[in-house]
């Protein structure tokens, strides 16, 4: 799965220089919704499912694409009934999101798109 | 949107901006703690509650000792300040890791507060406290410890606002202290129970909204 490598690793972007893991619309609310949570918090699988939107098929096969880009990691605590699968935005993931938006706010910038903001 | 933008045929950078940001906004909502309830509850409890002891006690000489209506007081404010932070949980559900143990920690922090003013009292009456000084203990001590729980929420959750208010709290319980054993009641309500419910209506406003840094399109 040539796509879903890490771009920095792989040396590959897209022409514009975005991250093609993460560009993808389910993807990147995936990501985004990740890293709205706290360092070292991580989200459940359906709750997760439930802000994104997703089928658990289409969530889980984004995911592991994101696991295998390193961007993210799953864990599945218990058995059965009670199994609880937890999903959590890697260092590595949080760094990807943020030279995503970095090079989303130039390719804005340079369109005359909205003026990035400065907050972050 | 600008052909401009457009990425191989795909997403075009505008398009992924509005996801981000409207994605962003949705799960920082989804995960924003909201103290609304807990606001309404102990603001109602302390201008009604505190008011109303203030009135039956206001005029009574000698000073009443520790009476049954301030211990009642505080127990329906710790039980309706448990079910408001009950409430307030169900940001955390699905979220696991460091926040929910900090979270947890916290509000027993609160539990243990109020329970240790209990036991407090007691052993004061006990070492022979006069019964003035234990009824403005009993008036103080849970505006002081609610004004000590929300400024170490602020710390916990780099809410300004929030330190603000415990910081209010705290000096509205200290100085209310001063008006003695009648007027404490009355003071307490008044900066204590207004406060709550001011920083009830303004909450809302008052949550941060930091976004990813792309603005509207």
């Amino acid at each position: 799965m040539s796509e879903s490598r890490p771009s920095e690793a792989s040396g590959r972007h897209s022409d514009d220089g975005l991250d093609p893991v993460i560009h993808a619309p389910a993807r990147l609310r995936i990501v985004v919704t990740l890293a709205a949570l706290r360092d070292g918090d991580n989200l459940s699988f359906t709750r997760l499912q439930d802000l994104i939107g997703l089928t658990p098929g289409n969530l889980v096969t984004h995911l592991r694409k994101l696991e295998d880009a390193g961007y993210v990691t799953t864990h599945k605590n218990g058995s059965g009934v009670t199994a609880r699968t937890s999903v959590e935005l890697t260092n590595g993931g949080r760094a990807a999101l943020d030279q995503y938006t970095a090079v989303l706010r130039g390719l804005l910038d340079s369109a005359g798109g909205p003026a990035p903001d400065s907050g972050q | 949107m600008s052909d401009e933008t457009s990425i191989n045929g795909g997403m075009a950078a505008a398009e992924a901006a509005a996801i981000m940001r409207e994605q962003d906004q949705r799960a920082r909502q989804a995960f924003q703690v909201s103290y609304r309830g807990s606001f309404v509850a102990w603001g109602a409890i302390t201008l009604v509650g505190y008011g109303v002891t203030w009135l039956a006690v206001r005029n009574a000489h000698p000073v009443q000792g520790p009476n049954p209506i301030g211990f009642a007081l505080v127990s329906v404010l710790g039980v309706a300040s448990a079910l408001a932070g009950r409430a307030e949980g169900r940001s955390d559900a699905g979220v696991g890791g460091a926040t929910v143990w900090r979270r947890r920690v916290h509000v027993l922090a609160l539990v243990v507060g109020l329970a240790a003013m209990y036991v407090l009292e007691g052993a004061l009456y006990r070492a022979g406290a006069a019964r003035p000084v234990l009824f403005v203990f009993e008036a103080t001590a849970p505006i002081l410890i609610a004004g000590l729980f929300y400024l170490t929420s602020s710390a916990l959750w780099l809410n300004w606002p929030l330190a603000g208010f415990g910081l209010w709290l705290a000096v509205a319980a200290v100085g209310g202290a001063f008006a003695g054993p009648h007027g404490v009641w009355g003071v307490d309500a008044l900066t204590a129970g207004l406060g709550f419910l001011l920083m009830a209506a303004l909450e809302p406003r008052l949550r941060r909204t930091a976004g990813l840094g792309l603005r509207p399109s």
